[in-house]
């Protein structure tokens, strides 16, 4: 028997190695072989989570007229920035007075989490979720802000958070991808698949995206099917041709997994099909993530067909919501009211569901961006919007052993810069591996000689006083 | 506990500790040895309060007021300071405490500081290729010297320089340009530390560049000398072995040698046909044809193998195939990558075509290197009245330095953090592919495995700053669209060779064309103010717009509509000016490499002048650089140093990445890391005999194919279970992601095999499958294809196209549930195994025996067995009889059986295409 860490000692590096999804359990000789495949692999310690839906919300959602009440906005109306804040400025000759929020923010349920009154839906689940107001990244521009936060450092080219997670975890279930991507039809992220990609990390590990109108799975189907028939005829020569030069190449692993993957192939058209069938849902539940109303239903369906992948063993489902719509440089009011609406109802209904089926303890909920907004106007005016944030922004996490009905951390006065309990994005990706079962010093891959990390050799901390 | 405590309450008690009267005794007495000016380890003297206050390498160890966060004080408390020596008494380090506790003085603001923030905001207008208002802010000279409106600095006056004023009123630098010339304004502390330097008298940083020499850097220890990998190669004499009738070429002997060590020996001979195949895919990326399987199986000379070779390395595909290999090695892509947008590299095809000439050219590999590491400065390509196709190469070879993932399009993304960036990815390009060595590592740290200190890497970026100055930041695209730098044909990483023939034939046809379109605008603007004029007199309104006018006015409509096809006609006519994506020399006074403390370019250190790695800097030339008249000369001293035939690395590097592509794993298996953490040769005695030989032969690439294809190691029978790097047979390998789309193509008959010239543009098809755009004769071979960073071509991102950032030096071999996805139900396959199926039937006629023949040779090389012939006949009759089914209802009045037999041997045609033979290589 091996132990986890022989196997990452003896690994080299990572594109030297043979990725495997086989389903077969490995015979002596594969044990020689490096084997990177998506059977499920033993944490570090007893995890909180097995799953994780994060609710990607790109573009930047704007923290002090969602989850950061800020009263001295007001007071402090149409005064220029600081010098500080003025340096931060992207589009520095739209740049603005300090802007309050136009909107009314209240305390909800036992916990009393102050949320605006463009969160209607969640205020209903606020007892049930962990508001972090102390993020803070470094990069002021899409592009490198989302590098770090999905892949830990504001360049390209790394494995993304979901990659590592089910590099460490593999999967519960081998007839669907590990990792999901439900991508808006409306329009992709900014970074688009580099949100998902696996880096230097095996190509097993990458995000497959999973359409949910037609067709899920790229190919999974031919677009012009041969007559019936003809498919299982070909199969048949197919498995003939590949079982008779298996033979005469006794004890590859590659073949084994190869003719397993193209019965893996038949297999996932039933299960994704399945798996992505929400008529087979109740009217109830429909109605809840707002399938019957026309500014919920497509953010609504993704977050039911999540509920369904992590149901059936799927690790890590990220939903991803149209293009950039939080990111709101002019009329922001018009942005806000847009984004909550899609937004806000089937978010709130996911973890409703999900505790109600009992399987938010073991599903970790995550809501938010690439950074927040600034306080300042952007291009002010009555259609003024705000510029990108990325000193002090806001999140919210649910389930997955995250202390449900708190509020963690804060920004100053402003809501410009996080200054009370400052979580960096290395925080944020350390914890969440934390609950799943993994310390982030010991989920490693060894590249050209160096051991990797999401974290780098960035300093992370476990939040532990918000984990349960 | 106790007892710390009644200290810390003492210490509160008694008068506070100076450093004067109490401090800097101590420090002389205990830390001085080695904290000392001169010797200043750690970056760090103790000697003075004010170069205490500076702190070392790794920044402030003192922060006045806070002891807590005083790096000093935690070393000396916890022991590990000083170090080697006892630990301070408890009422010393108290004193220490008490004295920072109550320092008032501030750090003193270095000259350097100040340049590091007037560099990031300042210098692009007030540098070294832009003095608006006549002012240079690069040097405190300069700064006294001042501009048009007078001195920018007063020393000891900070209220009353000109430099004070404008940044403190915000004026400078100006709001309006900032977003355009990716420049923010000063923060607070920035400021702050502008003003205090003038205020303590704007003193200039006595330094000079650091004087350690590479070739006795203190840095580097004899022992680490001695290192495998640092030493110039020694030829070893041929082994002696066993079975010596199985040595054709040294190579077998040194391989040999080692396997009979291990009680091993090389295993049978492969059979010809399958050696046939082997060689095919491995030189040329494609598969044999039927005719030619038939010439070589019916050749009876004893050397056809040879001469297969040979042909083989003569063959165009031959530089597709292994230029692509190098293409891999430099991380060539035709996008930019970095942001969203990952804009498009539109000239970067001239150096991929250049890679592919060099190789099919077999030119020397020194003269390959040098000319992609300093193409341009090998002549004055800027006064050359007329530029010759060959020097037009030099220049695009330096398409090299241009491959790096690089966001700095986008003026969110062209920060002086993010030019660093650029100038990363292609060292860490240089490091890995060319030299072996991971240098990259050294940009923020000393190599904590490898004995290359922190000033190799910024010795090298000074190598490159005389054209990669992340001052003076050239922009990517040209001519500019939206916001971007200064944007002018001086101002862009574009070469646009006016000497050069086809750009003045392409600048002649163009003129008229432009002409034309210019006369046509100016019909189309006369029309407008006619019919405006019209409209004034007919309805009184001034200055229509164009839909008012168009309603009011058809005839105006269809003279609008009918001058802007016009225009589109014309414009359509032009041709694409031949631009070069190359990398130059921006003229003199490159600005200064500093090191940067962890890599942060806020946080300068010592100047360094260029050089190359000290540890590899003994027992031979020294990199020394010459100034040309037109460049620096800089890089061209580097091509030298690297091609010196005794550098350690250069030729082990090139033959162990030849001997990867044969043998899917190198000599060394970390194909970049030659270093201590790389893994070990398998056989260094080989290694470094191949090396000689490939310096002896004149760095002769196709000659160490020809060595290493015509050796017994290369010929012998695969083995499906091989170790990685066991040479005891060959290993059993699955083609690469060009190789399958290729072959794909050449068996339906629809390889297009045209050459060069711009990539073939990539396609979304609405499912969001990536595909590459065919024309009427098909595909071009995939390393013509438009390869993007964020939308890979999806067959090809299947089977492991790498996504290089910045490179890749092996490629990853994957085995996932994508690719019998694509190969069963992408269009590509299952159109072309129509294709296929036709082609055979126009040799093979209507004889489904001679049919299946044929298609087992196209795919596998080989006849089918009798078994195997009934299986497929099945196939096809079934298929057929489905077909004919299908076809009667759907299409009755249409002729049936023949397109039937036709469909039956496409599922036939595809059924091979998605057979595990088909992917791997005996």
């Amino acid at each position: 028997m091996t132990t986890r860490r022989d196997f990452f000692s003896r690994m080299q590096d990572g594109l030297l190695g043979t990725a495997l999804a086989s389903l077969f359990a490995r015979d002596g000789l594969a044990a020689e072989q490096r084997v990177y495949d998506l059977t499920p692999k033993k944490a570090h310690h007893a995890p909180r989570a097995k799953a994780v839906i994060q609710l990607f919300q790109n573009g930047g959602p704007s923290q002090v007229d969602l989850f950061d009440h800020k009263p001295a906005l007001a007071k402090y109306a149409g005064q220029p920035p600081s010098r500080d804040l003025a340096a931060e400025v992207r589009a520095v000759r739209q740049t603005g007075g300090l802007m309050p929020s136009h909107y009314k923010f209240s305390r909800h349920g036992k916990s009393g989490t102050e949320l605006s009154e463009l969160l209607p839906y969640l205020g209903k689940a606020a007892d049930d979720i962990c508001v972090i107001r102390s993020m803070f990244t470094t990069h002021l521009a899409h592009e490198a802000a989302l590098f770090l936060m999905h892949g830990g450092r504001i360049l390209p080219g790394r494995p993304s958070l979901g990659a590592w997670i089910v590099y460490g975890l593999g999967s519960e279930n081998q007839n669907l991808p590990a990792y999901v991507v439900l991508d808006d039809p409306k329009g992709p992220p900014v970074n688009f698949t580099q949100n998902w990609q696996s880096g230097w990390l095996p190509a097993v590990y990458q995000g497959t995206r999973v359409r949910s109108e037609g067709s899920p799975v790229l190919n999974l189907n031919a677009k012009n099917p041969d007559p019936a028939g003809i498919t299982d005829l070909s199969r048949t020569l197919l498995h003939k041709l590949d079982s008779a030069h298996r033979d005469r190449h006794a004890g590859n692993v590659d073949l084994e997994a190869r003719i397993a993957n193209y019965e893996l192939a038949a297999r996932m058209q039933m299960a994704a099909t399945d798996a992505l069938d929400i008529s087979k849902e109740s009217d109830t539940t429909k109605e809840a993530y707002g399938l019957t109303d026309e500014r919920t239903a497509s953010f609504g369906k993704r977050c039911l067909m999540a509920r369904r992948l992590v149901e059936r063993g799927v690790r890590l489902v990220q939903v991803y919501i149209e293009g950039q719509i939080w990111d709101n440089h002019n009329d922001i009011r018009k942005g806000l009211e847009y984004s909550c609406a899609k937004t806000d109802r089937p978010s709130a209904a996911l973890v409703r569901d999900l505790k109600d089926r009992g399987l938010l303890d073991s599903t970790l909920v995550i809501w938010g961006g690439e950074f927040g907004r600034l306080p300042i106007a952007q291009d002010p005016g009555p259609t003024a919007g705000r510029d990108h944030g990325p000193s002090g922004f806001s999140i919210w996490m649910a389930g997955g052993g995250f202390k449900p009905g708190i509020t963690y951390g804060a920004t100053d006065e402003i809501g410009y810069r996080a200054a009370e309990n400052r979580v960096s994005v290395h925080d944020f990706h350390a914890t969440v591996l934390h609950q799943l079962g993994m310390n982030h010093r010991d989920l490693v891959f060894r590249r050209e000689g160096r051991d990797e990390r999401i974290t780098d050799e960035f300093p992370a901390r476990v939040l532990r006083e918000i984990l349960v | 506990m106790r007892f710390a405590f009644l200290l810390a309450s003492a210490t509160l008690l008694a008068p506070a500790a100076t450093f004067e009267a109490d401090i800097h005794p101590l420090f002389r007495a205990k830390c001085q040895g080695c904290h000392n000016a001169k010797t200043a380890s750690g970056g760090l003297s103790l000697e003075s309060i004010t170069q205490v206050l500076r702190g070392g390498k790794s920044g402030a160890v003192v922060v006045p007021g806070r002891p807590v966060d005083s790096v000093l004080l935690s070393l000396i408390a916890s022991g590990k300071m000083p170090m080697g020596g006892a630990k301070l008494s408890e009422p010393e380090i108290a004193a220490i405490r008490s004295w920072i506790e109550n320092e008032e003085r501030k750090p003193p603001v270095a000259e350097r500081d100040v340049q590091a923030v007037l560099a990031a905001k300042c210098w692009v207008c007030h540098g070294r290729r832009e003095k608006q208002g006549g002012l240079d802010l690069r040097t405190r000279e300069a700064m006294l010297r001042g501009g048009k409106s007078g001195p920018a600095i007063v020393p000891g006056k900070p209220e009353d320089s000109l430099l004070v004023k404008r940044i403190g009123a915000q004026e400078m630098p100006p709001p309006k340009l900032q977003e355009q010339f990716s420049v923010r304004g000063l923060t607070d502390g920035e400021f702050a530390k502008v003003k205090q330097w003038i205020a303590e008298g704007a003193a200039p940083d006595p330094e000079q560049p650091v004087q350690v020499s590479a070739v006795n850097d203190p840095a580097i220890k004899a022992k680490d000398r001695e290192f495998w990998s640092f030493k110039t190669p020694v030829r070893a004499p041929q082994p002696r072995v066993r079975a010596a009738t199985r040595v054709r070429t040294p190579v077998d002997a040194f391989v040999l040698a080692d396997l009979e060590s291990k009680s091993k020996s090389f295993s049978p001979e492969a059979d010809p046909m399958v050696l046939l195949r082997r060689v095919f895919f491995n030189l040329t990326g494609l598969p044999p044809s039927p005719e030619q399987i038939e010439a070589f199986a019916s050749d009876r000379a004893p050397d056809r193998y040879e001469k297969l070779v040979n042909r083989l390395l003569e063959s165009p595909h031959y530089g597709e195939r292994w230029g692509r290999h190098w293409l891999d090695a430099v991380g060539y892509v035709d996008s930019e990558g970095g942001n969203n947008s990952d804009a498009n590299r539109p000239h970067a095809w001239r150096y991929r075509d250049y890679v592919i000439r060099a190789f099919n050219a077999n030119k020397p590999f020194d003269r390959f290197l040098t000319e992609q590491i300093a193409g341009d400065e090998t002549f004055d390509f800027r006064t050359a009245p007329d530029l010759t196709t060959g020097q037009l190469d030099l220049l695009a070879a330096t398409g090299f330095w241009r491959m790096a993932p690089d966001g700095t399009n986008s003026t969110e993304q062209n920060f002086i953090p993010e030019r660093m960036d650029v100038i990363a990815g292609q060292i860490e390009v240089l490091g890995s592919a060319v030299m072996g060595l991971s240098v990259g590592c050294a940009r923020c740290h000393d190599h904590k495995y490898d004995p290359i200190p922190t000033r190799d890497y910024y010795r090298l970026v000074a190598v490159l700053t005389p054209a990669f100055d992340p001052f003076h930041w050239l922009p990517g695209e040209f001519p500019c669209g939206g916001v971007g730098a200064k944007c002018d044909e001086n101002n862009t990483r574009y070469l646009i060779p006016k000497a050069f023939s086809e750009y003045r034939d392409a600048q002649a046809h163009n003129d008229p064309v432009n002409a034309r379109i210019r006369e046509i605008e100016g019909e189309q603007e006369k029309t407008l103010e006619t019919y405006r004029a019209r409209l004034a007199a007919d309805k009184g309104i001034k200055e229509g717009k164009i839909p008012a006018l168009e309603e009011a006015y058809p005839d105006f409509k269809a003279a609008r509509a009918a001058n802007e096809t016009r225009i589109r006609e014309e414009r359509a006519k032009l041709k694409p000016l031949p631009l070069v994506r190359a990398l130059f020399d921006l003229g003199p006074e490159p600005p200064p490499t500093r090191i940067l403390h962890r890599g942060d370019s806020t946080t300068p250190g010592a100047l360094v002048p260029p050089g190359a790695l000290s540890i590899l800097s003994a027992g031979f030339p020294e990199y020394r650089d010459q100034p040309l008249a037109h460049s620096s000369g800089r890089r061209l001293a580097l091509a030298k140093w690297l091609t010196d035939p005794r550098h350690p690395l250069t030729a082990r590097v090139m033959v162990n990445r030849i001997w990867q592509h044969h043998f899917g794993t190198g000599l060394v298996s970390s194909a970049g890391n030659f270093g201590r953490m790389g893994t070990a040769p398998a056989n260094q005695a080989l290694l470094d005999w191949l090396s000689t030989e490939f310096v002896r032969t004149g760095w002769d690439i196709k000659a160490l194919h020809r060595l290493i294809l015509t050796s017994t190691v290369y010929r012998q029978r695969s083995s499906p279970t091989l170790g990685e790097g066991d040479l005891s047979a060959y290993p059993f390998l699955r083609i690469d992601a060009e190789s399958v789309r290729d072959s794909i193509l050449m068996l339906a008959g629809r390889l297009d095999t045209r050459q060069f010239g711009p990539a073939d543009k990539f396609k979304v098809q609405p499912d969001g499958e990536v595909i590459t755009e065919e024309g009427k004769q098909g595909g071009r071979r995939s390393v013509y294809a438009q390869h993007r960073r964020t939308q890979p071509v999806s067959l090809l991102d299947a089977f492991d196209m790498p996504f290089p950032n910045p490179n890749c030096m092996r490629r990853g071999h994957s085995v996932v549930a994508s690719q019998p996805l694509h190969l069963l139900n992408s269009d590509l396959t299952r159109t072309s195994a129509r294709y296929m199926a036709g082609r055979i039937m126009d040799v093979a006629g209507d004889d489904p025996g001679r049919q299946i023949e044929r298609a087992y040779l196209l795919a596998f090389a080989r006849k089918p067995t009798a078994d195997e012939v009934q299986a497929s006949r099945a196939l096809i009759d079934g298929a057929a009889t489905e077909w004919t089914r299908q076809l009667k209802a759907e299409l009755p009045a249409e002729p049936v059986a023949s397109r039937a037999r036709w469909m039956g041997l496409a599922s036939l045609c595809h059924t091979l295409m998605n057979a595990a033979e088909f992917l791997y290589i005996d």
